[in-house]
Parts: structure tokens; sequence; C-alpha cells
């Protein structure tokens, strides 16, 4: 569907048509590119995806319906979670690739959990960093560890997001090797972001006031 | 008032609609006209309806500045900081219970409800009556007309209990609610606009009960919301409480203990404390007055503002660690905030600003009143509603992670907080025994581990599942976070394709047929209002006639023949008397129309009289 059947215009999205304000409900389910008028890949710039959301919002907002009946306004309630779904979706380097490779018939999160080999030792380092600042006053050795801690896993996260990137596009064959190997990335990218988000809870914690 | 389509029927505008911001200390209503947003206010009045109710003897309610005043001479019936209360159980009010005049119970789903002369009272229903006086105060500002849309504003920290308690107690006032909206978002409405501004800008509200920190992205036209924070327990009335604490502790030699509990007396010390609080805010010193002229206590105490701001620090310190939290979800550094805006009237502290200009590293923004742009940005969102524009797109986020509880009364989160709203999700459940027909789900809202350290909004069944062997069932069950930031749940068994049925039983909230029952309750208080109001017309009236019936009586019996002569003092004598025993509308009436109908021939002659004399020269008042 790439016009409005109601009055022909150009559609910028299934949901919705802007020019007549028919709302529409698609009968199968929309894919987050599909439901946002974008092609599937993995190269997308924050931008543009910001333009799309804006775009289709504006379609398919229920605010727009405010005096709407109330089934179209339950339409345009539920065409405007699936694009902010689509978005959440999109707008996340981990939760974009992790959809590609599900969708090009990658192996799922669950069925490759484990750690990946590089991190065996790390990992109970990083948490031994973490451990001791917790108890630690700001300006501390310990916090100190912290902190140096957060800048190395920061470089080491953008150099897999690089990679995952590399790996994406073009976007791979239906099935794939390489959507295993960005299996893997994602699965390590899971732990770097689990402890970096600790490092942020523990500064978040010592500034807490009683 | 060209710009408003009327139903000549009921004269009721059927293309506009009010904003209204329902605070913890004062309310008011906005609306949107001649290209902007407007405050509503009948002449003469400054439109602040303060949120404060005081029960008659009689139980009528006053709302208002009256109920403010009344507070002073009669504190044990003037009910304050109702809001505090909404969409809560009284095992959740412990500290503000304290600080109410009056005995508290609960219902039986857990809410909160007040013992004022004799009736109890929900905090729903409470708040009805504040919107009503609002509602009440914009109609007459607008001539009369009757507007019932409304747009709403809550705390953007409230949880959907919350919110539920705000749309329910709209509900009862005869408002048809068309959105919910969170204040600091409405605030940013309202200062975006004005000031055509671009860029990252942080709300900081801190008003009589709440406090709510948003971070938001403006950009041409669109207002996107990427992270929120608060507490629905923590503004002004805090900050009266700690000078309330230091004058009871060292009132505890000069008056009886029983004096110092009694919810009365606290509430004249909480009066005194924020008046001494507000002159703080202009003076480096303020005494706090209380007095007690039955048992001949004059109490006064100084405080300077430095010992206010020891008192109140760590109240500053939680608002701003809820910055903290707030900028670190919306992945910013506060050296990315362009604008800093301030809202809600404790934010004239000025221990606050100065707090607040330092965490950011920005002087806030404080040229908009910050008693109005909540309102009136709720007034923008209702014209947005109406159809008004598309140039505005409001993009807000639920505040709290919804979650269901698992079998070990862990969490499992379905929905993250700070997700854009409208927001769904959708979870697959399954039996666990042969042909078991229902499912129980409890969600819960928090970001705390356990459920059992969130908030609970309640039980959901989920029945007519078709019987099958267990596991076989493959029920979807779908969250769906709305515009106005409320849950609702639906599910489904996707093998039939049949949809389960969802019960609800709501925690700390009101069922539908409650809310059914206030409002008819409502209704009827509001044409006992109506018919008390005609009563008091009708008898002043009478009493008019009477007199002018016994004084024409008096100059022109002789001229009337004694039929007539009995006929009027008939019906000045039941008139009279009626009118002194009867407050009933109906009664009233139809004496004054007899008494009308029986002096006709009296008025005849009188204008004849009349008319004679004036030709004789004589004045009117000396016939
Ligand atoms: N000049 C002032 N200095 C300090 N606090 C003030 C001042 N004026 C009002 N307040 C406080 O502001 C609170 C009310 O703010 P408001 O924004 O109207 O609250 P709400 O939105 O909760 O109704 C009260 O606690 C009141 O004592
Ligand atoms: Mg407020």
């Amino acid at each position: 569907m790439k016009h409005c059947p109601d009055c022909g215009a150009k559609l910028e999205t299934p949901l919705g048509c802007g020019a007549c304000g028919a709302l529409f409900s698609p009968e199968s389910t929309l894919t987050p590119f599909e439901v946002l008028g974008l092609e599937p890949s993995y190269e997308l710039g924050a931008a543009e995806l910001k333009k799309r959301l804006l775009r289709v919002s504006r379609v398919v907002h229920p605010d727009y319906f405010g005096s709407a009946d109330a089934a179209t306004r339950e339409r345009a309630e539920r065409a405007s979670a699936l694009v902010n779904e689509a978005h959440a979706t999109l707008a996340s380097d981990r939760a974009r690739a992790d959809w590609l490779v599900r969708w090009l018939g990658g192996p799922a999160e669950s069925e490759k959990r484990e750690m990946p080999k590089r991190f065996l030792l790390d990992v109970l380092e990083w948490n031994e960093t973490l451990e001791l600042a917790r108890g630690a006053s700001p300006g501390s050795a310990e916090r100190a560890a912290l902190v140096e801690l957060r800048r190395v896993l920061r470089a080491q996260t953008d150099e897999v997001l690089a990679t995952l990137a590399a790996r994406l596009s073009p976007l791979p064959e239906r099935a794939s090797a390489r959507l295993a190997e960005a299996r893997a990335d994602l699965n390590a990218l899971r732990y770097l972001d689990n402890t970096l988000a600790q490092i942020d809870a523990v500064e978040l914690e010592s500034l807490r006031p009683n | 008032m060209g710009f408003i389509q009327l139903n000549v029927l009921n004269n009721a505008a059927s293309n506009v609609a009010l904003g209204i911001d329902l605070g913890t200390t004062n309310s008011l209503g906005a609306m949107w006209k001649d290209g902007r947003p407007i405050v509503l206010h009948p002449e003469g009045d400054s439109g602040y309806v303060p949120s404060a109710i005081h029960f008659t003897e009689k139980g009528a309610a006053i709302v208002g500045r009256q109920a403010r005043e009344l507070a002073i001479v009669d504190p044990a019936h003037t009910l304050f900081s109702i809001k505090r209360f909404m969409g809560r159980g009284l095992a959740q009010v412990e500290a503000d219970a304290r600080n109410v005049p009056c005995a508290l119970s609960e219902t039986d789903n857990g809410v909160v409800q007040f013992e004022m002369r004799g009736r109890k009272y929900t905090p729903q229903e409470l708040s009805a009556l504040i919107l009503m006086k609002v509602h009440d105060q914009a109609c007459k500002a607008l001539g009369g007309i009757e507007v019932t849309k409304v747009v709403i504003t809550v705390p953007a920290y409230f949880d959907d209990s919350q919110r539920q308690a705000t749309r329910d107690a709209a509900r009862i006032a005869g408002l048809d609610v068309l959105r919910i909206i969170n204040e600091p978002t409405a605030a940013s409405l309202a200062y975006g606009l004005d000031q055509k501004k671009h860029g990252k800008v942080a709300v900081y509200d801190l008003g009589g009960g709440t406090f709510d920190v948003s971070i938001l992205s403006i950009e041409d036209g669109v207002f996107q919301v990427l992270s929120t924070n608060g507490d629905t327990h923590l503004g002004g009335d805090d900050f009266d409480r700690t000078l309330v604490d230091v004058a009871k502790k060292e009132l505890a030699s000069i008056v009886r203990p029983s004096t110092l509990d009694d919810r009365a007396f606290l509430q004249l010390l909480r009066l005194a404390a924020e008046r001494c609080k507000i002159e703080l805010s202009s003076d480096p010193e303020a005494y706090m007055h209380v007095s007690l002229p039955e048992s001949g206590v004059q109490w006064r105490r100084k405080f300077t503002r430095h010992e206010f701001d020891a008192l109140t620090a760590h109240l500053i310190e939680r608002t701003l660690h809820s910055c903290r939290r707030a900028m670190a979800d919306a992945k910013l550094g506060v050296e990315e905030i362009d604008e800093v805006v301030l809202v809600g009237g404790s934010t004239r502290t000025p221990a606050v600003r100065s707090r607040v200009e330092k965490f950011f590293g920005r002087r806030p923004h404080t040229e908009l009143n910050p008693d109005e742009v909540v309102a009136l940005g709720a007034a923008v969102q209702a014209h947005v509603l109406m159809g008004g524009t598309r140039e505005l797109l409001l993009m807000d986020v639920t505040p709290l992670s919804l979650g269901l509880e698992t079998m070990g009364g862990a969490v499992a989160k379905v929905i993250e907080r700070n997700s854009t709203i409208p927001c769904q999700a959708t979870e697959g459940f399954t039996t666990y025994v042969d042909n078991q027909t229902g499912v129980d789900l409890h969600v819960v809202q928090g970001e705390r581990e356990l459920a059992k350290d969130c908030r609970s909004l309640g039980r959901f069944k989920l029945s007519g599942i078709p019987p099958m062997p267990a596991g076989m069932p493959r029920i979807a069950v779908r969250f769906h976070i709305d515009a106005n930031g409320l849950l609702t749940v639906t599910a489904r068994e996707e093998s039939s394709g049949k949809s389960a049925r969802v019960e609800i039983t709501p925690m700390n909230g009101l069922t539908d047929s409650e809310v059914e029952a206030m409002l008819n309750a409502a209704f009827k208080n509001a044409r006992d209002d109506f018919d008390a109001r005609r009563a008091a017309d009708l008898a002043t009236e009478i009493g008019t006639m009477v007199r002018a019936s016994e004084r024409g009586l008096a100059h022109a019996a002789d001229a009337l023949d004694r039929e007539t002569r009995r006929d009027i003092e008939d019906a000045v004598a039941k008139a009279r008397s009626t009118s002194a025993a009867s407050r009933e509308p109906q009664k009233l009436q139809k004496v004054r129309d007899e008494l009308e109908r029986a002096t006709l021939p009296l008025a005849a002659l009188l204008m004849d009289q009349v008319a004679k004399s004036a030709l004789s020269g004589k004045k009117l008042d000396e016939v």
C-alpha cells in the first residue's frame, strides 16, 4: 500500500493518510521499517529516523483525533503505539541489529547466550572493581578505578559497534554465517552495556541524599 | 465571544475545551483564545482557586478562597492538600494523614476516606468539588457559557492509580476529560510557545505537594520529553513541616500535650508555618506566630533565612537527585541543557533557585508566572485536541516501568520507564493445569526488583480461556499505555482467537459503579445547592411583597371590598408563615404566586391612586 485507498494521496506510513486523515488497521504485522516508511538497513542516521518519526506521528498521533469517535481514537492510540515501538527498535543500534538478525533468520538471543571468550577473565575483574567502588567515597582510588574502567569499556563498546556495523552493512544473506557473528557481537555488547549501567548506578547511588 | 460555537439548546460550547491545573495548593483554568492561551478569571478575581474545602455545620462544601479563610477560624473542618491522597491507600499516606484535621478510613478497594460532618468523602469526590469550582469560575469568566470538555494536568511522576483517580474526579464533576497531561510538559508548551525556543530544556516544578523534573527536546513545534523523574510526596508542604516540627518541639513546654496532638491545632501551626516560609522568600528573617486565645497562648518565634535553609537543605537535595536521575535517563550532561524553567510556588524560595542554578550551571527562567504556566499549557493542548492546529506535537513518556509479579515475587519488566507514550507490549502466558480457564496477573509500577517494593496497580484476572491441556493455550496479553499515561490490559487466546475477559480489581481505586454513584450524588448536591439558592431568593422576594402589601392595605383598605381584603390578608399570612417554615422552592413559588394573584386588585387600586395623586402634584412616596 503506497497510496491512500480513500483519497489517492501518497502515504508516509501504512497506518494512515496525512492528506485526508484516514487511519488504517493493516491486517498483517508490519516491520518497524514499514511502519516508519523506511527501507530495511542497518545504516540509519539519527536525524533521518527522527524526521520519519515526526512525519508519521503527525499522521497518526491521538492528539489530532481528540474530537473523533471512540473507535477512531482507539485506532490512533494503537497506530501511535506501533510507531513509537518501531522508533524505539530502530533508534537503538542494539535493538535494530537484533531485529535485523532475527528478521534475516539468524540466531535469536536465547539460542546463543554464551559469554564471549575474550571477556571470560575480564568480567571477573570488572565485577571486582565495581564491588570495591560500591562502598568507596568519591575521590578514592577505588572510584578512580571505576572511572578508568568506564573509559576502557566505552572504547570497547565503540569497537564492537563498529564491527557490528561492518557485518550488517550491506545486509547479509538470509541465514548466513555473518548473522551468527553479529549475534556474538550483540552478546558482547550485552555484557559491556550491563557493566556500564552498573558503573553509572554506583556513581548515582553515591550522590543520593539520605 | 464570537469564537465559540454554541449549542443553542443548552448554551454549551461545542468547539472549545478548558485546560485545568488541578494543583495540591492552587487550581486554575485557562483557554485558548485569539491565538494564545489565557487564564480564565471572573472580573475582579485572580481566578486561582485555593485547593481547600470547608464543610459547614450543615455539611455543605465551601471551596476555594473562602474555605482557606474559614480554615483560620475553623481548622477542624477544612481540608487541604487532598491531591496527596489521590490513588493512595491509608498505608502509603501516614505522614500526610497526620496533617488531616479529621478521621480517615478506607474503602474495600483501599481508597482513603475523609470523615467530615458525619459523611465520608474520597479524595476523588473532594477533587471533584475543586474541579467544579474551577469549572464554574471559568464558565463565569466566559459569560456563563458551559464548556464541559477539559484537559487536566497531573504531576509527571503520577502513577497509573493517581492518574485514574484524577480522571475519576473529573467524571464525578461531570466533566468530559479529553486528555490528562503532565504538568512540566504543559509548562514547557506554554514556555516554548511563547519563546519559540529550540533545544534541550529542563523543567523543574516544585509545588505544594509534588516535585517533577522533565527533560525535553523542543524543536519546530515538537515537544519531545526525553525523561522525567520526581517525587509525588515532596513539595512546599514538606518545607512547612520543618517549621512545624520546630514549633512543636518548642511549644511542648507551653501547651498541654493533648493540644500538640490536636489535629485542628496542627492545622493552625501549618498555616502559621507557611506564612513564615513565604515571608522568608522576600525577607532575611520572619516570625512564626501562634496564638490560642482560649488557653492564653501567645507564641512567636524568629526564623532567619539561614536557619530555614539549613532545615530544608535535605529536601532540595532530594529534588536535585531526581534531576540527576532524569539527566542520566535522558543520556545528557548538565552542560547540554540549554534552558531551565522553574514552575510552582515553591520555586520562589531563594535557596531553591540558587541550588537549581548551581546544579544546572545556568540561570533559570522565571519570567513566566510560575502559578499560571501549567494551566496555560493545558489550554494549548486543549486547543490541539479540539483540532485547532497540527503545528504542535507533544510526545510524552511514561514515568515508571510497568511490570508483572513473577512466581518468586520478583518483577518482570514489560514496559521500561521513559518509553514514549502511547506504547504497548505483548506478553505470552499459558496454563499450568489441564482445563484451566483463568490466569491471575499482578501488575506493578516502579523501579524496584521486588513486586512488594513497587506500586501495585491491581490484580488482573484473565478468564474465559477455552479448556485445553496444560501448557496448550497461548494467551497474548497486551499492555497499552495511552496518551494519558493510563494503562489498559486486553487478552486473547491465540489458538482459538477468543478474547479472554480481563477483570480488574483496582488497588486504591474506584470501580465504575462507585464513580457512577458519586457522579449522581454530586449532581444531587449541585441541584440541592441550586434549590437552596432559589429558595433563598424566593423568600427574600416574598418578604418584600408582604411588606408592600401590608403598606398598601394600610393605605387603601377602605377602597377594597371585604372579600378582596380577606383574600389579601389570608395570602399575606400564608406567605409569611410558609417562607418562615419552608425552604422548598416549589412551595415558596406557589405561595408567592398566590400572593401576587390576591394582591392584583390592590396593586391596581394603588396604581390608580398614584396616577391621581400625580395629577394633584403629590409625590409618589406621599401616597
Ligand atoms: N513566595 C513563596 N515562597 C515560598 N513558597 C511559596 C511562595 N508562594 C507560594 N509558595 C508555596 O508554593 C506552594 C504552592 O505552589 P503551587 O505551584 O501553587 O502548588 P501546586 O501546584 O501543588 O498547587 C505552597 O507550598 C506554597 O506555600
Ligand atoms: Mg502545580
